[in-house]
Formats: structure tokens, sequence, C-alpha cells
């Protein structure tokens, strides 16, 4: 039967019962109350919007909802009706009649007045999220009004810290330790600053220092040292969630991450203030004086795990660079949860979504790019040159293409007909014949079907062949011309992601593909014309197919004083300022919780805990701080002293508490206070996974000192390459090459180290203050009996019988200097040297190694 | 804190231990009791009362479950072709997907509908069915609950294994074997509580983030067994070192371990070190008899498959699985299918589905069935949950007219053992095999089963991190009460 027929008899069978409809009276109502819930002001599930006839005509994506006069193809009326799944509303089917009047009021032409749910609660519930307001009061937890400095309590102390430890002790009848003695606080010293053990002529030369400021100096000889960056660096790029690798399946590599991790450890030596750290960091592109170390310094944002698609095609994996940005940022650098209030106000801490989406806001200018390390003029001339050379080959490879062309049909062809008879049928179908399915089909193929440049080669007939070399060889000249590619750092800037070039591993999602008509300008800015940031939304419920009004620019409300603008253009207008004004934010000395949580980032490096022990949390459901004023008085002292870090380091060093003995303990003390959260004495630390490596490579004489530079690959086994065989490891045979120090091993986020693994490595993907520190019998399988442990065991053996010669009680005792940075006690001196009697140096140095006082810093 | 329960002074060492930590650390105790010989010799199998993260702790309520052997088909198994028959695909097949909008493959452009190239069956007495390609489990068909409609969140094979391995498509989160163990501890304190053994072709999609425990402290990760040699990395010294000149070393270590103990009062993670290494020396013992299946019968071996190139490698990861098992090893994580060539070492089938099932189902179908069937006979299979998943479904459309392209919209997959009621399917798909339709999963509600058979609730299992309580299942998840008996 014809189908004109069928369709007819269709709405004449339809047509007897049909009545007509009242947009207002009869549909209005029923989308209003069962559908706009969800397709709605609120939010826009399955990208589908009800609001109005235009939103409601483009449908979900996959065609109008509504088809004017055919209910049958309009998906609208197929869903309520069960004629396609899901059955729609979700919460309760239509009443037969209901979806009657949906049929009927399509079928009559689906006429519409005016905007749905103008007036409805949802929307008025979705404003409220979107002009959220702090709480009254909120401000009144501690962490979010801003430090000051409190009166030292005057008990006598020389130090203020020990002012304010004392004082705290008092209140429970307790003391302080007595004084580690000297060899302990070389070692402490060294250990804590550096991430290296003192040789045995440096405890000697700090033992026999009598003058009363022995100890200063100490603390400022090792502050000198480059190895100081490498130890402090290493910590911070724990917050910064640093590795050399994209992550997810294909780990591509980051040719040029390590600059970053240099640029730490400079910074750290050179004693860059922490406020201008962070500002390089956020926006070292925007500083007005650009230098390389302040675009280097600008992959601190990037630093996230990448997805090998681009963002532009695939925004879904922006919004969740985004949110690893601000979880960094919000707990990293403020110590509060921002990023609970993605999808819903904070449950806890007086933070709103609008804070979140505020924060979104002034990060969204951002793309990811490869800045240049060169004067501006030669990397525009780099550029062209580059550009020139494209244009030059272009015609003669099109030419070569041209010439290979009737080898290639014949060699397709060839190629279709190997595939079973259905396949080659769509394929050799004319492309009007084919059937729907033998489009697709054919599709298929003939795009996925290509014949390598060998295997036209093959074919070519002789002269052909000789033409194209001539081609190629003309095509090889001109690459000559090709310059040296310049160094460039992977960093960011203000830009349109939605113009971003294609770069390497970049993958449009399938379907997907640039939309230019819809966008104007340029991937950076340039011309005349300052930047303009692309929108950004509030997203209900963190749903993207909810968006709510766009967002401004700005910072968490509940620990703003208002006094720095949301965004701080510079001169140039290449980008919005906005990460700038971020920057200055967190950076005023205004900012209640940035000099806290760096304060006690460093006092919990330097004790083993921290007053507050949640680093990342000072919010409601974070650790209170055990000595709330010290805290403050460190955090005003921190910024007034002109956010130096060394100078933290020199006043807390410098205080009797951090040079008591670990070892002391009364039954008082530890029946009072058994954790020592009240620091009565000095806390000892296990070592951190890298520290481990790094010190049995300076006991055994290997490290390598070497600073700097591409990231090193440690020998790996072939079977545990196998677990992970994406990305790069350029494996290294054991040697010296490799034996540089930990914080220069390649982070793969794949393949994390097995050796730092085992020691609590953090996982490499999330920023992280304060690590795990466990104890597992796969540590002890380790030090015992992994091959590189044992060979640095041996060359430590050789290391101390060069050293101490042939005497016994000599090598056991140059083997305690060594690893453990003092003399071994008469006992210890007995069991070694009646160990030795039966037993060889080899054993002896490998179970140093193995010591508890070797991985602990007491 | 009640100073009466604390001893006196801490004269000898046994009473700094008492003083180490608020109450005692059971680490403490451990190397007390075992100093004392409270502690008979250690065996390998068997609950002991020695510390680790992995001691034993309290369901919520009574299990089904006491410990999990997870079977993971690494690259993605066309449910269309295993254990959901979709006769529609025959009737119109060649023609485009109808009423679906648009499809989203992951590699180039849809296909046209492509019926299955096995045959169905039904089996048991539930007359579940099942195709060709697994003649040996579907004799196990009344112990299958089938599942028809797990719907996934990724077509990316890496984000797909993270969502079914820790409920999250992102990188860096705890593994449900992390969870478990966190959860409940282990049974065997020689051997860890979380293992994971991978195909000898390389390791699934994603790498070791499959088992990483995230944010949970490293304990809880899942340790590598290698299915031949020493199972662990490092758990025995290399060539040329011999084993009596370890123990005079690790004897040496004890001594002035021990002296170094008595010059730090109340440091319980002194003691805590001590202890870890006695645990590693018996480890040393342990794990290399867990994986010993040289010592099983003929029979047992044949019924694995071990010894047919073919099923061998499969099969003696399952027949270590069954002994892991035996051992109280809580976590038992398989995969097959590695790293490699994607088409022929995974189930990947993107070129062609027939080949590459055909051969994947050879190399696992009768291991699995052989393990179902000895944990039966050892009774084991009363209180072990089996799963047999894949990170995401395949496509009812055609690839270049013979393979199959990723699909997250529905995939199959079965639980067994512990609690689990068999013989049925739960939910559904469309008619095509596209999408879930009926009673649709989320991996979260997956996971809820999994930690309620084990007798956990999901919505109570929590890990303090960063001033939340996570949970496995996030906010999300409901068990699934109609797989369970």
């Amino acid at each position: 039967m014809p189908r004109l027929l069928i369709a007819l008899l269709g709405s004449l069978a339809v047509f007897g019962q049909e009545r007509v409809v009242s947009f207002v009276h009869d549909v209005k109502p029923l989308l209003e109350n069962r559908c706009l819930k969800c397709h709605g002001p609120a939010m826009q599930l399955g990208k589908l919007d009800l609001r109005d006839r235009a939103a409601a005509m483009k449908g979900a994506g996959k065609g109008a909802a509504l088809v004017p006069g055919d209910p049958e193809k309009s998906p609208l009326y197929r869903h309520v009706a069960g004629l396609d799944k899901p059955q729609m509303p979700m919460d309760g089917k239509l009443k037969a009649e209901e979806v009657a009047v949906l049929r009927d009021w399509i079928s009559q032409g689906a006429k519409w007045e005016g905007v749905l749910g103008a007036s409805a609660a949802g929307a008025r519930d979705l404003k409220k999220m979107e002009t959220w307001m702090v709480p009254a009061g909120a401000k009144e937890q501690w962490a979010f009004k801003r430090p000051e400095r409190p009166a030292v309590p005057a008990n006598g102390s020389a130090h203020p810290v020990d002012a304010f430890l004392r004082a705290a002790l008092a209140g429970r009848g307790l003391t302080q330790a007595p004084k580690a003695d000297k060899p302990t606080l070389a070692r402490r010293a060294y250990l804590d600053l550096l991430g290296l053990p003192p040789t045995p002529a440096e405890v000697r030369e700090f033992v026999e220092d009598s003058s009363p400021n022995a100890w200063a100096k100490l603390i400022d000889r090792l502050l000198a040292s480059p190895h100081y960056g490498e130890r402090w660096g290493r910590h911070w790029m724990d917050v910064a969630r640093y590795a050399d690798s994209n992550g997810y399946e294909h780990d591509f590599d980051r040719p040029n991450a390590w600059r970053y991790r240099d640029y730490v450890i400079q910074s750290f030596n050179k004693d860059t203030p922490f406020d201008v750290f962070l500002t390089e960091q956020l926006a070292g592109d925007e500083m007005g004086e650009r230098s390389y170390d302040r675009l280097i310094a600008t992959a601190f944002l990037r630093n996230y795990a990448k997805v090998g698609f681009r963002e532009k095609d695939n925004p879904q994996f922006r919004y969740e660079y985004l949110d690893d940005m601000i979880a960094t940022l919000g707990r990293g650098v403020m110590g509060v949860t921002v990023q609970c209030a993605r999808c819903h106000n904070h449950k806890f801490d007086p933070i709103g979504q609008a804070d979140y989406y505020r924060l979104q806001a002034s990060l969204w200018g951002y793309v990811e790019v490869d800045h240049p390390l060169t004067p501006e003029a030669e990397a525009k001339a780099y550029a062209a040159k580059m550009a020139f050379i494209a244009e030059q080959t272009k015609p003669l490879r099109d030419e070569i293409k041209l010439l290979e062309q009737p080898y290639r049909d014949v060699l397709l062809t060839a190629k279709y007909k190997k595939w079973p008879e259905h396949i080659q049928k769509a394929v050799f179908t004319p492309e009007k014949d084919r059937t729907p399915g033998q489009v697709l089909l054919a599709n298929q193929i003939i795009r996925t079907t290509a014949v390598s440049p060998v295997e036209i080669d093959r074919a070519m007939a002789a002269a052909d062949l000789a033409k194209k070399r001539t081609l190629e060889a003309r095509i090889r000249e001109i690459e000559k011309t090709r310059p040296k590619a310049i160094p460039v750092a992977m960093g960011v800037t203000d830009g349109d992601y939605r113009l971003t070039p294609d770069g390497a591993g970049d993958e449009p999602a399938p379907g997907k593909g640039i939309t230019r008509e819809k966008i104007e300008g340029s991937f950076l800015a340039d011309g005349t014309k300052p930047y303009v940031a692309p929108p950004s939304h509030f997203l209900h419920g963190g749903d993207q197919g909810s968006k709510g009004s766009e967002t401004a620019p700005g910072f968490v409300a509940v620990l703003d004083d208002g006094t720095t603008p949301p965004a701080l253009p510079p001169a140039d207008g290449r980008t919005s300022g906005r990460r700038l004004a971020l920057a200055k934010w967190l950076t005023s000395g205004r900012h209640p919780t940035t000099a806290r949580v760096m304060a006690n980032r460093i006092w919990h490096h330097h004790f083993g805990r921290g007053i507050v022990t949640t680093l990342d949390n000072f919010g409601k459901t974070g650790e209170a701080p055990t000595h709330p004023e010290l805290l403050d008085w460190l955090a005003v002292e921190f910024v007034e002293k002109g956010w130096s870090m060394k100078q933290m380091h020199r006043l807390l060093m410098s205080s009797e508490a951090y040079q008591m003995s670990s070892q002391w303990a009364t039954e008082k003390h530890l029946l009072t206070d058994a954790d020592n959260l009240l620091w009565w004495r000095y806390r000892p630390q296990r070592l951190e996974a890298e520290i481990v490596r790094d010190n049995i490579l300076a006991v055994s004489g290997g490290l390598n000192k070497q600073m700097g530079g591409v990231a090193v690959f440690p020998e790996l086994s072939q079977e545990i390459l196998a677990s992970m065989d994406k990305g790069v490891w350029r494996n290294t045979k054991d040697g010296p090459e490799v034996w540089r120090r930990s914080v220069y091993v390649y982070r793969k986020r794949g393949l994390p180290l097995p050796f730092f693994e085992v020691f609590d490595l953090p996982d490499q993907n999330l920023t992280c203050g304060r690590r795990n520190v466990s104890t597992v019998p796969t540590q002890a399988l380790t030090l015992m009996n992994n091959e590189w442990v044992l060979k640095q065991a041996a060359r430590f053996a050789d290391r101390v019988a060069t050293e101490a010669g042939p005497d016994a009680a000599a090598q056991v005792t140059r083997a305690y200097e060594l690893a453990v940075g003092r003399k071994p006690t008469a006992e210890e001196l007995r069991v070694g040297e009646t160990f030795l009697r039966t037993r060889t140096m080899g054993d002896f140095a490998h179970v140093v190694l193995n010591l508890n006082e070797f991985i602990y810093l007491r | 804190m009640d100073t009466n329960k604390l001893p006196k002074g801490f004269a000898s060492r046994r009473n700094f231990l008492f003083e180490a930590g608020q109450g005692l650390s059971g680490v403490a105790l451990a190397w007390m009791l075992g100093q004392d010989g409270a502690l008979g010799a250690t065996a390998c199998g068997g609950t002991e009362m020695v510390t680790s993260p992995f001691l034993p702790k309290k369901p919520h309520f009574a299990p089904r479950a006491k410990r999990v052997i997870s079977l993971f088909m690494s690259g993605g198994v066309s449910q269309m072709d295993t254990f959901d028959p979709k006769p529609a695909l025959t009737k119109y097949a060649g023609q485009p997907l109808p009423g679906k909008g648009d499809v989203v493959v992951r590699q180039g452009h849809p296909g046209p509908l492509m019926p299955s190239p096995f045959q169905f069956q039904k089996y048991g007495q539930g007359g579940l069915e099942i195709s060709e390609l697994f003649p040996h489990v579907a004799k196990h068909a009344d112990s299958l609950a089938v599942i028809r409609s797990l719907k996934g969140r990724s077509n990316d094979h890496v984000m797909a294994h993270y969502e079914l391995s820790s409920g999250t498509i992102r990188m860096g989160w705890p593994s449900v074997g992390s969870w478990v163990t966190y959860g409940l501890g282990s049974e065997n304190q020689n051997l860890p509580g979380f293992v994971v053994i991978y195909d000898a072709r390389g390791g699934p999609f994603g790498g070791p983030s499959n088992w990483s425990a995230g944010y949970m402290p490293a304990a809880y990760q899942g340790t590598i067994f290698r299915s031949a040699g020493d199972p662990i990395f490092d758990l025995k010294p290399p060539q040329g070192v011999a084993e009596e000149q370890m123990k005079g070393r690790l004897a040496l270590l004890e001594q002035l371990n021990k002296m170094d103990l008595e010059k730090n009062p109340g440091n319980s993670e002194l003691a805590a070190r001590i202890s870890a290494y006695e645990l590693a020396f018996r480890m040393q013992g342990c794990a290399p008899e867990a994986v010993n299946v040289e010592s099983e019968s003929d029979a047992t071996k044949k019924l694995y498959g071990i010894g047919d190139p073919i099923t061998g490698p499969f099969g003696r990861q399952c027949l270590i699985a069954r002994r892991l098992a035996e051992r109280g090893v809580r976590f038992i994580q398989l995969y097959h299918g590695g790293l490699g060539n994607q088409n022929t070492d995974t189930w990947d089938a993107h070129g062609n589905v027939k080949e590459n099932h055909t051969q994947h189902a050879a190399e696992t179908d009768l291991p699995i069935a052989g393990l179902l069937t000895d944990l039966k006979a050892r009774g084991l299979l009363e209180d072990t949950l089996v799963i047999w998943q894949s990170e995401f479904g395949r496509m009812p459309i055609s690839q270049r007219g013979l393979g199959r392209d990723h699909n997250p919209g529905t995939q199959s997959l079965w639980m067994a053992g512990a609690g689990i009621r068999g013989g049925q399917a739960v939910g559904a798909s469309d008619e095509f095999g596209y999408l879930a339709e009926q009673q649709v999963m989320t991996v979260h509600d997956l996971h809820a089963t999994m930690l309620h058979l084990l007798g956990m609730d999901h919505t109570k299992l929590t890990f303090s991190y960063q001033g939340r309580q996570m949970r496995l299942t996030d906010v999300y998840g409901d068990p699934v009460k109609q797989l369970i008996s």
C-alpha cells in the first residue's frame, strides 16, 4: 500500500476522537507541572529545554522534540506515550487522557504561546542558588577570620614558639624534653632541610663548633645549599600534583613538564617570597613583566591528569580540569574544600555553589599553551618559517598525490574485494542505489581503507615512480631549511578554548567537530582589541546540561573582604587579568587562610604534624588547631617578614622545641599526652619514599648530585613495564646516570615507581598535603630483597671497608656514622663486632640500611 | 584515658608497648605476643591475631560472602554474543539502528545492525540463555545470576575500567578491592588481603591505577601476584644471595632494632616495623606455597585446563585464585586480556567479533567453569562471591561489517556463589541490545550489591578524606536484592 494512503488512513482513524486543544488551558499546565521540572529553568536534562517553542523545536540534539502535525514522529509524544524508552515523565506516566491531549495538540500544529515556567517555583529556587549569600555569622569560624597577631605568652621563654608551646604544656603540668645531642641535631637538620644525611665530617664540624651560634650557622649553611630546593620543592610538588605524563589511556609524555619542576626547586633556593611564587604560578603570564620563569610557572594550573581528547569538542573534560584546579587551589592554597560546592552548596562550610562558579569563571579563559622560551621576535620568525615551509611543499605534495591516484584506485579496489560478500556489495553498489544500511557500511569501509606509500611505490610504473622521487627530493631540500625547534614551556594563558588548534594526541569525539561559524576571534588574543574571556555559566546540580546564568569572576565570599577587584586586566590587553586578581586576592595579606595554610604546612614538615593536622582542610570538618594562637602568630609573622620561607625555617628551627630529644619520656608525659599533641618532645618522622631512596644512594656513595634537566628513568623489569605499556619509559640501565635524586625521577601517572609506591607515594593525580605513612611487609621485602637495594648495600660495604680499613670496630663505627650520623653505642659495637666474626661487611651494611633508625628522622 | 588499665612504670619493653598508644596498639600486641610465645608456630593458613592493616574487622551485618573472586574480561565483552540474545538483530540485519537518534561510536562512524554469529541455547532449570561461546560455564547456568542492564558512563577503555574498579571514571580513587580490605581486613595475615593477577600478555587498560588505594593508605592497594615464579616482586632475594645469609641478616636486624626500641619509649611505629619484617619473613614461605599449583592433583589441573596451551594461562590464574580463596585472601582480582595487540590480546573486538570472542572465550570458558566446579566441590562457593565482568558492552551495529565498537549503554555480566540466586537474568536491554532499558543498574548499584553480600552497608563504609566521609558508591547506589537468594 502506498505510504501516503497509510498516513491518510491513520490520521482519519484518530480524527474521530480528536478535539480542539487549547495550549493555555490544556497543554501549558501539563508541560509546566509534569515536564518542566527536568526540562525547564532548573535543568535541561538530556539537553532538552521545553520553556519555549524555539527550544522545543531545537530538541535534545536528535532533532526537534515536536513535529507539528505528526505526533508519531514527535519524540515528546513518543516518550510520553511509551513508544520510545525511557517512558516520560520519569516520576510516573501521564494519564491516558493527558497523553491524548498532547497527541491532539501536536497533530493540530503544536501551537505555542509565550514562555513557560517563568513564574515556577523551581526558577526561584535556582535564582536563590545563583545569588546565594554567606549566612550571617559564618565568618566567625576561626579560620575565616583574618589572623591577628596574638600576644606572646610571658613565661620567660626566649623564643615565641616555645612561649606558646610551654603555655599549653604548663596547663597540663608538663615540661619540654631536654635538648637532643648534637649528632642527632645535625642529622635532623640535614634530613629536614636537604633530605640527605650529613657526612661524618659534617657532623664532626658541627659537634666541634662550640660557638653559641653553631646551630644558626648550620641552618644558614643548609639553607644556602642547592639541595634545599630539591627537598622543599618536592613538598610543594605534592600540592601541585606534579607529574611528567598525562595519565589515562595513552598517558602521553609531557616533554617539558620538568621545567616546572626545576622552576619550583629554584624558587625555593632563591627564597622567592611565597606571595610572588603563588602569583607566578596562577598568573605568571599576566604579571606585566614576562619572564621565562613566570611563563614556566603557569604549568601549576596545567598539572591535571588529562584525557587525550581536545577540550573544544569535549567540554565535559574541560570542566573536570577546572574542577581539579579549583580543588587544588581550594585545598592546597586556601585550606578549604571549595570543590565540594560543585553540585550543591557546601554541606558543612559556608561555601556556596556561587563561590565555586565564581572561581570557575576566574579560571575559565585559560587555554593550554606552549610558551616559547625565546625572545618574541624569534618565536614569531620561527612560526613564520614553519608556515613558509608548509606553503612551499604543499603543491609538491599535491602533485605526488595526483601521480599516485590511479594506482591508489586500483589498489583500493583490490582491498575491497578481500571483504566478505555483503560488505563488497555495499561498497560496489553505486552510492545512490545503496540501502540505508549499505550507506553506513560502505562509509565505514571506504573511510578506513587506506593504501600505504610503500604499496603504491611497489605498484607504480618506473617513470611515475621516478617523477615521484624527484618531487620527494625537492620536498626534502625545502625541509632542510626547517629551523631547529625552539624550547617551549607547558603552561597556560588566556584565550578561547573553542578555537585551540589540534595538538599531539588530540582526538575529536566521534560526530563532533569545530563549529567555527559561531565563534568570532582567535585562539589567542592578538590585534588591537582587548581580550574577552568566553562566557562561563552557573551549572545547576553541576550538570553541564543545566546551564544557569552567565557567571562573573570572583572569589570565595566567606574569605573575601571585598577589597580586591575580580579582574586586573594587564595593559597589553592580552589576558583578562582574572587569574592575576585571584592571585592578588590570595596574597594580599588580608586573606584569612593563605598564610595560615602555608605556615601550617611548613610547621608540619618541620615538626611531623600540623598545628592543624588536616593540612588541606581548615573548615568545619577539618581538625581544630591544637595551638590556634601560635598558628595565627606564625601566619602574621610569615606575611610581615615578606613571605620568606627561609625566614620561617630559621624561626622554627631556632626554637628549643625543634631541638628537643625525640627519645625522652616520663611516665607522666606518656600518661597525659601519649600522642605528643602538645609537643613535649620531638616527633620522629618516617622518611618519605623519595628520601629513603636518596639516603640509600647518599650512604652508598652512589648519589649523582647533578641538578635539573630532563627526568631520569630508573631501570624497571620488563614485567613491571608490561603492566602499563602506554606513554614513555626510557628504561635506563642501572648506574650513576639514574642515581640522581628522586625528585628527578620521571613521574608517570600510569606507572609510579614501585619503590616509591611501597613507601606511600601519594596518588599523583590529586593534590596532597599530608602523605599517608603506613608500615607494611612489602616495605620490608623491598629493603631486604630488592636487587637495587642489595647493589647499593654492597657499594656501601665497599665504601666502609675503604674508609675504615680492615678493623671490625672501625668498620662498624664508620657504617653507623655514614648511615645514621652517630657513633654506635658500646652495645651496638659489641654486637656488630661479634657479627663480623662470622659474617661479612656486606651482610652488616645491608642490615644497617634496614635499621629503623635509618628510615626515620628523629 | 583510664589510667588504671595502664601498668605502672615502663622499665620493661612490654610496658613501653602498653603505653605506646591510646590503648594498646595491635602492632605492639602482636610483637609482644610473638615474643612471649603466646602464639604457636605460624602456619600459612588460618587467622592469626597478629597485627597489620588487614586485621579482620567485623562486617556491619551477617555476610553471605567472605571473599570475592573478580574475573575481569578486559577490552569489552559483547553482550549480544554472550549472555543477551537479540533475535531482532537477525530480523533487521543490515539496516540502520532505528529510533535511537545519533549513535555515538568510539571509532569512526556507525554501521548497520549485525546479528550475532553465535547460536544461543537455554541451560539449566532456569532456562538461562547463553551463547555457544561458553559451553562449560553454561553447565553452571543455575548458579549464575546474569545482569543484562549495567549502564556505564564512558566508552573509553581506561575510564570505563576505572569506573568498574572504583566507581568513578577519574584516575586516583580507591578501588573496590581496597574498600573491601579496608572494611573487612583479611583472614590471613601471611598473605596480602587484596591480590591482583593479570594476564601474562600484560596489564589491563589503565594499568596499576585499577588496583590503587587512591587516597587511602598504600597498605590497601592490590598486590600483584605473578602466576609463575615468585608471586610477589622482591619476595625473595635475587640469585646469588643464600637463604642462610639472609637469615643471619634478619637476626642481626631484629637484635639491633629491638635495642633501638628500648631507647624510644612510647613509639609504636618502631614496633610495627619490627612486626612488618616478621610478616614479610612469613610471607616468603606462604606466598610461594599459595601459588604452587604444581602441588595440585592432575585431575584438578585438568579441570582448569592447565596443560593445554589455550586454556593453560588463565587456568593457572583461576587455580591460584581458588588457592588464595582457600587461604583467606579477601579480594582476588583476575584480569583476562592485557595490553599488547588490542585486537588479539583483549576482548576489544573492533575488527572481527567472531574471531576475537571465539579466541578469548576458548581461553577462559573451561578455566572459569573449572573454578566454579572446584569451589563448589570444596564448599567454598557458598561464601565466595564470583563476579564476571568487563568494562563495557559492545554495539549491536557492526564496525566495518564484522566487528563491534564500544558501547557503555549496556553490558551483561554475571555473579555466582555466596548468596546469589542463580539461574536468572536480571534487567533487560532494548530489543537490539543497545541500551539498558529495564531495571537499569549503575556501577554504584553493583558495588553496593557486592558490599551488601560481604555484610557491609555501602552507605556506612566510609573513609574520611579532606573533610568528607567518602564512599565507594559516592552518594548513589542500591543493592539489587533480586540478585540475592
